[in-house]
């Protein structure tokens, strides 16, 4: 299998659509480095990392803790700068453009939501907007459709009037989800997001983003540590080691069992299902 | 469940107008001084179509001269502090806070004992002094409340309470060194009192510039009543959807600070009001800022109103400090609302 | 002003005393009308001043705190010295508003005077000031003749007071204006003038007007009497045991030979009664003074009871 960086042209048939249109994620030979103080050496450092997503296309990002997972999400958001490289979302840079140009294009999915007031789920959604129209604004009603919509996808429709405080965790989740949904982003941004939920909830997330990837024609970035999950779902694979990009590719090919065993330092093994996607198990110890 | 549509704000606006109206036509006809409803309105109409020479010099004296004037600067203050105090709520990310909590009024206190000391006896210096103390406070603990040159709410509420307890410190030793004869002129800035000296010429010019400077600072601040909603669910998130948290926390300092300072010197350090009001406001309108604003401006003019109004008829004819009603009156609704949260 | 050029209305009204613009003892320039038939007290000491010249008749409102006479209490009040309302005072019409430096605050003089009516601040900073006080206030009210003999009659006393007292060293007191903390009267206090003419001084030599002491000071200088001012003068007994009991106090020369002099609260109000107080006091800090038999000084006479008699 070919496991060279930044292009493969086998892959789900999703990835094959996107190879027609231009690529609308494209990070270019990012750097990054980070350090405690200005005056001490970098204590860690990100890249060269490469790799390109397109249309309706689900992107893990996946490596052991410490990998670099969270600060490549950072570079994607725009919150810090690479040190060298470019990160373009359709056509343009990131950093380039002024806050509220980023927030049409790029979602962050926040875990949790620190709310100081009560709200209820229909105004935290609104808040989606922002990005479009003056700073002081009231919604318009396009606005109040793209939210309806936002909740309608995330099947949260019914918590419409309910306060924020409320809700369960799921719920909680999906209205936040809903609320990212209602930017109309181009890339959705996710960081561990199966982390608090049980087998049954992650599942629900993932095939939920599945479906919103392909409805609405985002490109969904997901960090991750679930081996499983990632391969099961994802179009496409960023994997990271100590800060180095090693491979990207669709998850079939990047799957190898030394190259995982090395990186996650732990006996693995890796099986090919008839989907053509691969599936880890711990090695069985005689 | 409805979105908030501008229709809706200046209805409720509307509404509350219409209790400040009435809270003003009562206030207007109590007073030591007895005065039949109808002659109010008289006095009113005559006065407001120029006609002054038909009006008893008395009747006058007493409307336009003492009640009015005092209701005007009770509506100045009171939609001032609740507007700073909603505004410093947001910025600081803390439901407990009021506009006294950065160390305004005490900066404010500071600037107006230093002018008795200094220039006593000169018309007006208290309260320029007392702004300016303000706006020393202000500054400065911008430049204490920043970190990696950006405000931060926990540095910003740290640095305010350690200039608060500073500047108090300051104030009890020039107190204990001043004469008695002045120390008394200083109960009036730790109970707050709409007695207020006010200019003896050019009142109306004073009044317009006053409210100038209000509208100002209240329309800066509802420039980011859309930021301020978003940053309320979290900084982080707020960025990501756009917000220049920079530019729009200084904005609401700087506009908070300025109505506090504002308030403050010409009335003394007037308390419960800029903390409550908001509250009272979220739970009866909610917690979007683009109706709290407006609300808490026209909210806080009527609790001052009616708090002075109290002070005036109370215990008549003793006049009690408007800030002396506003703590008796406050204290159990803050307890109120306290309760409300825990459940 | 030639009188045959003037008009007519004019003319008839020339045989009235014109408005007098004079300067305050606060420095505030009052245009005292013609004829002040109302006047409003703002301040106790002053309430007491108008008995004593015979004007209350002429008194339409003084303060709650007005108790000096008796007869003041009942008086329209218009609220406390510190905090009157306004528009009480509005309402009762006053020619002329009267206040005292030593209660009331600028800022309410300021803020009637601003509404048009005239209000004169008296500001006394000596005792001798204030009885020159007294006979401005009754020039400027039209009771000259009241006012003279009142000047008269509390400079004598005074005068006889300091013949008694001149050859005699002057006491040294401690002035407790508090117990706690301990805060005695600094030397440009009225008190302090007033002590002095009582034949004591001070042990505490401050500028500050109301001095924090501590007691190992006042164990230092061991003063000859200890004074306090009380409202109720039958508690003088009850002080000076409270002071035998307390720590330290029971130890100083004065507590044990049992010199604790208590005056009325009078001896802190610039009123005619301060001169019984001066007296009272020096009664009992120089007994050997008064051992003659001049019956011209009646300790204890009141200068406000004495003003009823002068009312016809």
């Amino acid at each position: 299998m070919n496991a060279a960086i930044g292009n493969s042209a086998l892959g789900s048939q999703a990835g094959a659509i996107s190879q027609m249109q231009p690529a609308r994620l494209k990070v270019e030979q990012v750097t990054y480095a980070y350090s405690a103080t200005d005056r001490s050496a970098p204590k860690f450092t990100l890249g060269p990392a490469s790799f390109e997503a397109g249309r309706q296309e689900i992107v893990a990002v996946l490596g052991p803790n410490a990998s670099g997972k969270s600060t490549m999400l950072k570079l994607l958001a725009g919150l810090v700068q690479p040190l060298s490289g470019r990160i373009e979302v359709d056509g343009s840079e990131i950093g380039e453009l002024d806050l509220r140009m980023r927030a049409q294009r790029v979602a962050l999915v926040q875990q949790e939501s620190e709310l100081l007031f009560p709200l209820r789920v229909w105004e935290y959604v609104l808040q989606g907007r922002y990005p479009y129209g003056r700073r002081l604004r009231f919604e318009s009603d396009e606005d109040s459709l793209f939210a309806g919509n936002a909740l309608a996808q995330v099947g949260a429709d019914a918590l419409r009037s309910r306060w924020m405080n409320e809700l369960s965790g799921g719920e909680k989740q999906r209205v936040i989800l809903a609320r990212s949904l209602a930017q109309q982003p181009s890339l959705l941004l996710l960081d561990e997001p199966t982390q608090h939920l049980d087998i049954g909830g992650k599942v629900e997330l993932l095939r939920r983003l599945r479906k919103l990837a392909d409805q609405n024609r985002h490109t969904v970035i997901v960090v991750t540590h679930e081996l499983n999950l990632a391969a099961e779902f994802s179009d496409r694979i960023v994997l990271l080691h100590k800060g180095k990009c090693l491979r990207v590719g669709p998850p079939g090919e990047v799957y190898e069992r030394d190259l995982l065993e090395e990186i996650f330092e732990a006996p693995l093994e890796v099986e090919m299902r008839r989907n053509g996607r691969p599936r880890v198990i711990l090695r069985a110890e005689h | 469940m409805r979105t908030l549509t501008p229709r809706r704000v200046a209805g409720i606006c509307g509404l509350l107008g219409a209790v400040l109206f009435i809270v003003v036509v009562i206030s207007l006809r109590m007073g030591a001084y007895p005065i039949a409803v109808s002659d109010i309105v008289k006095t009113l109409v005559n006065g407001a179509l120029g006609r002054k020479d038909q009006i008893p010099s008395d009747l006058a004296l007493v409307i336009f001269g003492l009640r009015l004037p005092r209701i005007a600067l009770g509506i100045l203050v009171g939609a001032s502090l609740s507007t700073a105090g909603a505004g410093f709520q947001a910025l600081l990310r803390n439901p407990l806070a009021d506009p006294y909590v950065l160390g305004v009024s005490s900066g404010a206190a500071l600037g107006s004992i230093l002018s008795l000391i200094l220039v006593p006896h000169v018309p007006g210096a208290i309260q320029a002094a007392a702004f300016a103390g303000a706006a020393a406070t202000t500054a400065a603990v911008y430049f204490l409340g920043r970190r990696g040159g950006q405000l931060d709410s926990a540095t910003l509420l740290l640095a305010g309470i350690i200039s608060a307890s500073f500047l108090s410190a300051i104030i009890m030793f020039l107190m204990t060194t001043l004469t008695g004869r002045d120390l008394r002129g200083m109960a009036f800035w730790l109970m707050g009192d709409l007695a207020t000296p006010l200019p003896s010429t050019h009142l109306f010019a004073w009044f317009g510039f006053l409210f100038l400077v209000f509208f100002f600072a209240a329309g800066a601040m509802y420039t980011t009543a859309s930021d301020l909603n978003l940053i309320l669910t979290g900084e982080q998130e707020a960025r990501h959807l756009g917000v220049n948290l920079n530019r729009v926390k200084l904005v609401v300092y700087v506009s908070a600070s300025v109505l506090t300072g504002l308030a403050v010197s010409v009335s003394g350090a007037i308390g419960y009001v800029g903390l409550l009001v908001p509250h009272v406001m979220r739970m009866i309108f909610g917690t979007d800022y683009r109706l709290l604003i407006p609300t808490s401006v026209i909210g806080g003019a009527i609790a001052i109103v009616v708090a002075d109004l109290l002070a005036r008829t109370v215990v008549a004819p003793t006049e009690l400090p408007v800030g002396a009603m506003t703590a008796i009156a406050g204290a159990p609704v803050f307890i109120y609302l306290i309760r409300r949260r825990v459940r | 002003m030639a009188v045959a050029s003037l008009p007519a209305h004019a003319q008839a009204s020339a045989a009235r005393p014109a408005p007098r613009v004079v300067t305050d003892e606060a420095g505030r320039r009052v245009t005292i009308p013609p004829e002040v038939n109302r006047i409003v007290s703002l301040a106790p000491d002053l309430t007491e001043t108008m008995y004593a010249l015979g004007l209350q008749g002429r008194l339409v409102g003084d303060t709650d705190y007005c108790d000096t006479p008796a007869e003041a209490k009942i008086k329209p009040h218009v609220g406390g010295p510190m905090n009157p309302s306004i528009e009480a005072i509005v309402a009762l019409h006053p020619d002329l508003v009267l206040a005292s430096e030593s209660i009331n605050w600028e800022r309410t003089a300021d803020a009637i005077a601003r509404l048009g009516i005239p209000v004169y601040t008296t500001n006394p900073h000596t005792v001798r000031g204030m009885v020159d006080s007294f006979g401005r206030l009754a020039d400027l009210l039209g009771a000259s003749q009241q006012g003279a003999a009142l000047v008269a009659r509390l400079n004598n006393r005074l005068e006889n007071l300091h013949a008694r007292l001149a050859d005699l060293p002057p006491a040294h007191v401690l002035f407790v204006v508090w117990l706690e903390p301990l805060t005695t009267i600094g030397q440009n206090t009225f008190i302090a003038d007033a002590l002095r003419w009582a034949g004591a001084e001070s042990i505490v030599l401050s500028k500050q007007n109301w001095p924090q002491l501590s007691l190992e000071e006042v164990v230092r200088l061991q003063p000859d009497y200890i004074v306090l001012a009380d409202s109720h003068s039958g508690e003088g007994t009850r002080t000076l045991d409270d002071l035998r009991a307390r720590e330290a106090w029971k130890d100083l020369r004065a507590v044990q030979e049992r010199h604790v002099a208590i005056v009325s609260e009078e001896i802190d109000r610039p009123a005619p009664g301060l001169i019984d107080a001066i007296e009272e006091l020096a009664h009992q800090i120089h007994p050997n003074a008064f051992a003659a038999k001049d019956n011209r000084m009646v300790p204890g006479a009141n200068e406000s009871r004495r003003s009823a008699a002068c009312v016809r």
